[in-house]
């Protein structure tokens, strides 16, 4: 059953594998019906930087590995990789040149205080706050979590949780 | 007589038991002319040391435990000491202190730590003689005696036995290395450095941070001690020499090239509980451990591997691995040494002795580990869940061990390093914190190649031992100045004979409370009640005077012959062996200057140096590297930063001063025009103020004002930004650091030197100033109350005492 009062959820996770671990949890709690979800994505950021969405999960808890059609409001507003990496990989305060001196091997220095690092994962889903308490329990991985409340299911609403979620995640 | 055996006699007639030794007599004769006067070209010889007398090679490895190096076990690649084992010989039974200073200032002196000063580290000078970090003249280091015979000396790396205070410009420098036996020093004066960004010191000055951004401090040590005999070699071929060789690492920050660190993926996923079962195993296959040694148990205060969560298990996991590559690598670069000297031909006299740690693996991670030590050092508690969020936001698992972060490792990491003792660093009750491998290799000496050597020796056994090998007495003078006798015993007696009959049978133990007494084979253990890794006020003020009874600590008693590990405690079943222990150790206390207990914590017990009382500090110019422990008084006060500019009519930019670096800093700064101030808590939080104008052009000053919200610790506060004496803007700093921004980045003016402070210009680093910065004065303004002020002056010094425990 739905309600009104829904939870944009973020998490992060430096490892990706764990990521998915805990995505398929929330997934398995959907199919379940243990909660009532309106859609989850699962995202990677590879060693590249890149973010990427791997996975998007719908309603009844079923599994998309392409992003389109069909899945629902809140999959089809987060899975955009350009909107996932925005939410998940720009993260705390935006990053602005190259960290360290030159000399950095990996060119992390590029690509740190983002709100994933690379070769790490994360997880944004969309579900009735009634469910709350259940999903946090299922992420047992997530290095960082940060939620967000919004009322209805609306683009607006969603986008509105999406970035009070992602403020959530900085600092 | 042939030429030898005049020259031999001639040897045998210097006075060394006096240095300097004194100009030989004239046996010319002058005339009045050049007609018939006789020369006598040995009145102009230099000192010469006796015959045959070997190269030295001492190496010292930092914070490491005796089940690191795969020679005695351990997990960690050695193939250097590896091959000096082969060739030499393997020490089992060797001993530090358990921490940093004192064990190197006994190593340098031949005396027990508390005589010389060092019952704590060089960053925290104490009130009492033990705990004053300032070697007395009567104790000089064994390389002022070798320098005075004629030795050729240098030290490169860490040294440690300079207090905080002295490490400027204006010295005084007769603690610094150069005064105290070394003719060449190159290395950092503190207790840590980074390895890709390190402050360097070069004899008496500072040099700054390297430029060249492929700077690794662990190879450019071996660099230049490679230069420092090759030029030694050009000049004499004969001249013997002796070369410290004291590594930052396995210290914090654990900073590993990353080629070294992957060589150890995977290879401690099976977790600390298992590591030191592996190990033990081996140590058993390789004889340095008894067959029947016991493996001793993990602290009930130390999670087990399988505890752990999957994200906790990966990143533990890592943190090993860094720090097995760094270590690493430091046995590399000793090969390295190695092979330049077998290349000049002077292994088979070179007395290489080769000691892995200082005093055990370092504690002071705390359970978790930490991006960044410094936290630990300012008293910022971090929960587990909290560390794991820095690790992501520094970058992730990639960023470990990089200049982005300054890690130490778990405990528990320790604890297995120190493999198979109880305990580590700080311990100085029990093997884990005392007891460390030892290699000695010397061809023309050790015909037992490979052999196992098991008498308890000790790091004061160090200075004499190469005094005999060299075949130079103690001197009983140096510059005018009476010595104490060295307390160590020479292990040369060793070098032949497995069996020989030990010499040094008895050795107090003491660092912060933690004690311990070994005679002839039994060994007291002491340990003051406080888990090695707390420092809060709760557990501190359970040692405060009249509440704390040492003489009522639980004691541990153990038979090493029969107990090599320490796992069966007979206390209970030698009551008068017991009593007899401590009555010695209270009577060497006593004698070593250990008393009062806890004398190097003075300052938790109200116990605080005079109020400072100047409040401005003037940097004219372009003053560059001021020692992190040397910057102004600012923490947990009110203060300004006022900086007087020039501006060309095009503008400028770049930074007016910084501290240290996103770990922990502030940088006051010029960039797109605009004034601006960074700081950075300790890498947990930033701040960020900016001008709301631009700076103009000509005469300028500028000036950040902070004002404390309260006389408190880390207090939170108001900045704001003026140009021309206007105000332009400002900000909060919801927390301030306490005690201490670095353990080794310094303070610049003109510019932002190593890892910046404001990631904003790293692209741009060190950021310059364009225009002309014609001085900064910090004034660090006091807070109403005396009380306050006495108050806060007493956590700094607080602060300060824990920053140096864990240094």
């Amino acid at each position: 059953m739905s309600d009104d009062h829904k939870d944009v959820l973020i998490a992060a996770y430096l490892f990706e594998d764990l990521a998915k671990r805990d995505f398929d949890a929330v997934l398995q709690l959907a199919e379940q019906q243990a909660i009532t979800m309106e859609g989850a994505v699962l995202v990677q950021k590879g060693t590249d930087g890149e973010v990427r969405v791997t996975e998007t999960g719908d309603h009844l808890g079923r599994k998309g590995a392409k992003v389109g059609g069909g899945v629902g409001l809140a999959v089809g507003l987060l899975a955009p990789p350009l909107l996932a990496a925005t939410v998940v990989g720009a993260g705390a305060g935006a990053v602005t040149g190259r960290f360290a001196r030159h000399r950095l091997e990996s060119g992390i220095g590029d690509k740190m205080d983002a709100a994933l690092p690379p070769g790490s994962g994360g997880v944004i889903a969309v579900y009735d706050s009634s469910g709350a308490a259940t999903v946090d329990a299922a992420l047992t991985n997530a290095v960082k979590k940060s939620v967000a409340q919004i009322d209805g299911a609306s683009a607006k609403a969603l986008k509105a949780g999406l970035a009070e979620a992602q403020e959530g995640m900085s600092g | 007589m042939d030429e030898g055996e005049a020259e031999h006699m001639n040897e045998q007639d210097i006075d060394r038991s006096t240095l300097p030794i004194r100009r030989p007599p004239f046996q010319g004769t002058p005339e009045r002319t050049l007609a018939g006067s006789q020369p006598d070209w040995d009145y102009v010889a230099p000192v010469a040391p006796p015959r045959d007398a070997p190269n030295v090679l001492l190496i010292l490895i930092d914070d490491a435990g005796f089940g690191n190096p795969s020679t005695f076990g351990g997990p960690i690649s050695t193939p250097t000491l590896d091959r000096l084992a082969d060739e030499g010989l393997k020490y089992n039974g060797f001993h530090v202190t358990a921490l940093c200073s004192p064990t190197r200032a006994a190593l340098m002196t031949g005396r027990n730590h508390h005589a010389v000063g060092f019952g704590m580290v060089g960053e925290f000078a104490g009130p009492f003689p033990g705990y004053s970090a300032m070697l007395p003249k009567d104790s000089q280091p064994f390389a002022k005696t070798l320098q005075g015979n004629g030795y050729s000396t240098a030290c490169f790396g860490k040294w440690h036995l300079t207090p905080d205070h002295m490490q400027g410009p204006a010295g005084p420098f007769d603690r610094w290395p150069n005064a105290l036996g070394f003719d060449y020093f190159w290395g950092f004066l503190g207790g840590e450095s980074g390895q890709f960004d390190p402050v360097i010191t070069e004899n008496q000055s500072s040099i700054g941070v390297p430029e060249d951004e492929s700077f690794y401090l662990p190879d450019a040590m071996a660099d230049k001690t490679i230069e420092w005999l090759h030029g030694v070699r050009a000049q004499d071929a004969e001249k013997p020499w002796f070369a410290y060789f004291s590594t930052g690492c396995s210290h914090a920050p654990h900073h590993a090239q990353k080629a070294w660190s992957e060589k150890y993926l995977g290879a401690f996923d099976q977790g600390w509980d298992q590591l030191r079962e592996e190990t033990f195993a081996r140590q058993k296959r390789l004889g340095v451990v008894p067959a029947d040694a016991e493996l001793t148990t993990r602290p009930t205060n130390m999670p087990s591997w399988d505890s752990l969560s999957e994200s906790q298990k990966r990143v533990y996991a890592r943190q090993m691995e860094v720090y097995a590559g760094f270590s690493e690598n430091a046995d590399w670069n000793v090969g390295r040494v190695i092979d330049a000297i077998d290349e000049m031909g002077d292994l088979e006299n070179t007395l290489v002795i080769y000691i892995w740690g200082d005093n055990g693996g370092s504690m002071e991670g705390t359970l978790t580990g930490t991006f960044n030590e410094l936290t630990t050092m300012n008293g910022v508690p971090l929960t587990d869940e909290q560390q794991l969020q820095l690790v992501l936001k520094w970058g992730g698992l990639e960023a470990w061990g990089t200049e982005l972060m300054a890690p130490h490792y778990s405990a528990a990491w320790a604890w297995a390093s120190n493999c198979p003792f109880q305990w580590g660093k700080q311990v100085a009750s029990h093997l884990g914190g005392t007891r460390n491998p030892m290699v000695v290799h010397w061809p023309r000496r050790i015909a037992d190649h490979g052999g196992l050597r098991s008498q308890f020796t000790h790091v004061t056994d160090i200075g004499p031992t190469i005094l005999e090998a060299a075949g130079i007495p103690q001197p009983t003078h140096i510059d005018g100045v009476e010595q104490t006798p060295m307390h160590g015993t020479s292990a040369i007696y060793t070098l032949d004979d497995a069996g020989a009959a030990e010499r040094h049978t008895q050795q107090y133990f003491e660092v912060l409370g933690n004690r311990a007494m070994y005679k002839d084979g039994w060994w007291l253990s002491w340990m003051m009640p406080r888990t090695p890794w707390k420092l809060d006020p709760d557990t501190i003020k359970q040692f405060a005077p009249g509440v704390w009874d040492p003489e009522s600590d639980p004691v541990e008693l153990y038979y090493l012959p029969e107990d090599f590990t320490q796992a069966n405690d007979l206390a209970d079943q030698h009551p008068e062996k017991v009593r007899e222990l401590k009555e010695l150790f209270w009577h060497e206390a006593e004698k070593n200057h250990v008393l009062p207990l806890l004398g190097g914590l003075t300052t938790f017990f109200g116990m605080t140096p005079p109020l400072p009382t100047q409040s401005q500090f003037t940097f004219y110019g372009d003053v560059q590297n001021v020692s992190s422990g040397m910057i102004p008084p600012i923490f947990n006060h009110s203060y300004t930063i006022s900086a007087e500019l020039e501006i060309p009519g095009s503008g400028a930019e770049g930074v007016i001063v910084a501290e240290a670096d996103h770990l922990g800093g502030f940088s006051l700064f010029v960039d797109e025009g605009k004034l601006k101030h960074s700081y950075s808590f300790v890498g947990v939080m930033e701040f960020k103020q900016e001008s709301e104008v631009t700076v103009p052009t000509g005469s300028v000053t500028v000036r950040m004002e902070f004002a404390a919200d309260a006389a408190k610790p880390a207090t939170g506060g108001e900045v704001t930004l003026f140009i021309n004496d206007e105000p332009v803007g400002g900000g909060r700093i919801e927390h301030t650091v306490p005690v201490r921004f670095s353990g080794y980045s310094g303070m610049d003016i003109g510019r932002d030197n190593g890892m910046p402070v404001d990631r904003s210009y790293a692209d741009r680093s060190p950021f310059a100033f364009t225009g002309k910065v014609k001085k900064v004065v910090f004034d660090v303004n006091p807070h109403p109350e005396d009380t306050h002020e006495q108050e806060l002056h007493e956590h700094a010094q607080q602060g300060l005492a824990a920053h140096a425990i864990n240094a």
